[in-house]
């Protein structure tokens, strides 16, 4: 058991929550460890065919990092060993099966992050999104700088990292930052659905078809087009 | 710092850049490319200028693209391109560069806009890449810029045919991030720079290095690099500065540091 997330797996989807609603639940040191535990243990996990990421309380599925613990942090030779040793993004944009985020209120900072390390974003009506990092001096650091240009392009990526505008839900749609905007009391419905309907699928062709968009995404086309003979190739293998 | 086709100006920590033609319709020649140079110099390394506006002189045109009068191609086809490549020099800034986009960008002039982070465009503005009118092809990076902006079918369709856009089509595609009212492009241009300039220096440029360096290589590789400008932020002052302005909730004062 978690301190910060609730862990549930129930029929092939892995469904974790971020649970430090008082914090809205802001992303901790504790949160870091326990995220690193759960998806290492979900990633060597074959029966987890779909991963479900959501936020627990009304107000926020994740309003950033915890910054009462900053300042505190080793400095920053050490800091940076431990985040490439503990490589919980790394880790993150590693995971072989669909990871889907049901998102509601402040998606921020890291938040986004997470929400953009995940494969499909579903998001309700009042969710807001923002990166608030160049207000304090920092940039993002869990993947920010690269997961918003490649959603939404270089330069609404750069206007939205640079000012820190905060978009609606709705604007997040137009840009295609998230898949689906929903309503609020809907919002755990159709995350679900969309979840059972991809772990329904046969799990080792979901696999493969993730991998190949995802990694083909950093290839030139010629490269990744015999990437993807390579993959089906090695499906029909499997399935014979 | 005295300069003529191109003038410079320093409003608190942003540099603003004006191309300075309006006769010839700010037409790019080697006196702009080399003016350009030299600001690119005075707002480099150690400047006090944390974000850059590029805009044009006078209200129908941003730029008409390179100046006619320039023989390209007679004797030195290379060096003459070279002397002519303000877009590169635009793209050269560590600093975020904003373009208030005060009309019409034909051909070299929308290249110039590419070359910025951020583009505000008058509602009376219009974009086209015309070097195919011309028997040429875009050589101050418009083959790779718009296409890494607007998608591979919309480039291919701007570049081939010429087409015009108006500033609502730019806007669908993405070429532009807003639209201003005609004559009104400055005021909501200098706000998203001021929007930046009040933030840290150092972070507004490892930001945009990120950005636009992470987008030239793997996923992974990007978050590298992130990471790694991450902690070199941990090393200065503004970094503490931030986040105690933050706990004292009062604003913060960086000093690029």
């Amino acid at each position: 058991m978690f301190e910060t997330l609730i862990f549930e797996k129930t029929d092939h989807i892995a469904g974790i929550t971020l649970n430090r609603p008082d914090a809205l639940n802001a992303h901790n040191v504790q949160m870091r460890d326990d995220l690193f535990e759960v998806l290492s243990t979900v990633c060597a996990d074959d029966d987890v065919r779909v991963v479900l990421f959501k936020g627990a309380g009304e107000k926020a599925f994740c309003a950033g990092a915890d910054l009462s613990e900053f300042l505190t942090a080793p400095p920053p030779v050490a800091a940076r060993e431990v985040r490439f040793d503990r490589d919980l993004w790394g880790l993150f944009i590693r995971i072989p099966q669909p990871v889907i985020a049901a998102v509601h209120g402040y998606v921020l900072g890291s938040g986004i992050e997470i929400a953009l390390c995940c494969d499909i974003c579903i998001a309700s009506e009042d969710a807001r999104f923002g990166l608030p990092e160049m207000g304090l001096g920092m940039i993002p650091a869990a993947g920010g700088t690269q997961t918003v240009p490649r959603a939404v392009g270089v330069g609404p990526a750069l206007e939205m990292i640079l000012t820190n505008r905060w978009i609606s839900a709705k604007e997040a749609l137009d840009r295609k930052l998230i898949n689906r905007m929903v309503p609020r009391k809907m919002l755990y419905d159709i995350a679900d659905l969309t979840a059972r309907e991809i772990a329904a699928k046969d799990p080792a062709s979901v696999r493969l078809a993730k991998s190949a968009v995802v990694r083909g995404m950093g290839l030139s086309l010629d490269r990744g087009l015999s990437m993807e003979t390579t993959l089906a190739l090695r499906l029909i293998a499997e399935h014979f | 710092m005295k300069t003529d086709s191109v003038t410079f100006q320093s409003q608190g920590r942003v540099g603003v850049i004006t191309l300075n033609r309006p006769e010839s319709r700010n037409a790019v020649n080697r006196q702009v490319t080399a003016e350009l140079a030299e600001i690119r110099r005075h707002a480099g390394y150690g400047s006090e200028l944390s974000v850059i506006l590029l805009t044009g002189a006078g209200s129908g045109v941003f730029s008409i693209g390179t100046d006619d009068q320039e023989n390209i191609g007679r004797t030195d086809p290379e060096g003459e391109l070279a002397a002519l490549k303000a877009a590169a020099i635009i793209g050269s800034f560590d600093q975020p560069v904003i373009a208030a986009v005060n009309g019409d960008a034909f051909g070299q002039g929308l290249e110039l806009i590419l070359a910025c982070d951020v583009r505000i465009a008058s509602r009376n503005a219009r974009f086209a890449m015309d070097q195919i009118l011309k028997n040429r092809i875009p050589w101050d990076g418009g083959t790779q810029r718009l296409s890494r902006l607007v998608g591979r079918a919309k480039a291919l369709e701007m570049i081939l045919s010429g087409m015009i856009l108006d500033a609502d089509q730019a806007l669908d595609i993405g070429l532009i991030n807003r639209a201003a009212p005609p004559g009104e492009v400055l005021p909501p241009a200098m706000k998203i720079a001021e929007e930046m300039a009040g933030k840290g220096p150092i972070a507004l440029r490892y930001a945009k290095e990120a950005i636009l360096r992470g987008m030239d290589m793997t996923l992974e590789q990007g978050f590298r690099l992130e990471a790694d400008l991450y902690f070199l932020l941990h090393t200065t002052r503004d970094r503490t500065e931030g986040i105690t302005a933050f706990r004292e909730k009062r604003p913060p004062r960086f000093e690029g540091r």
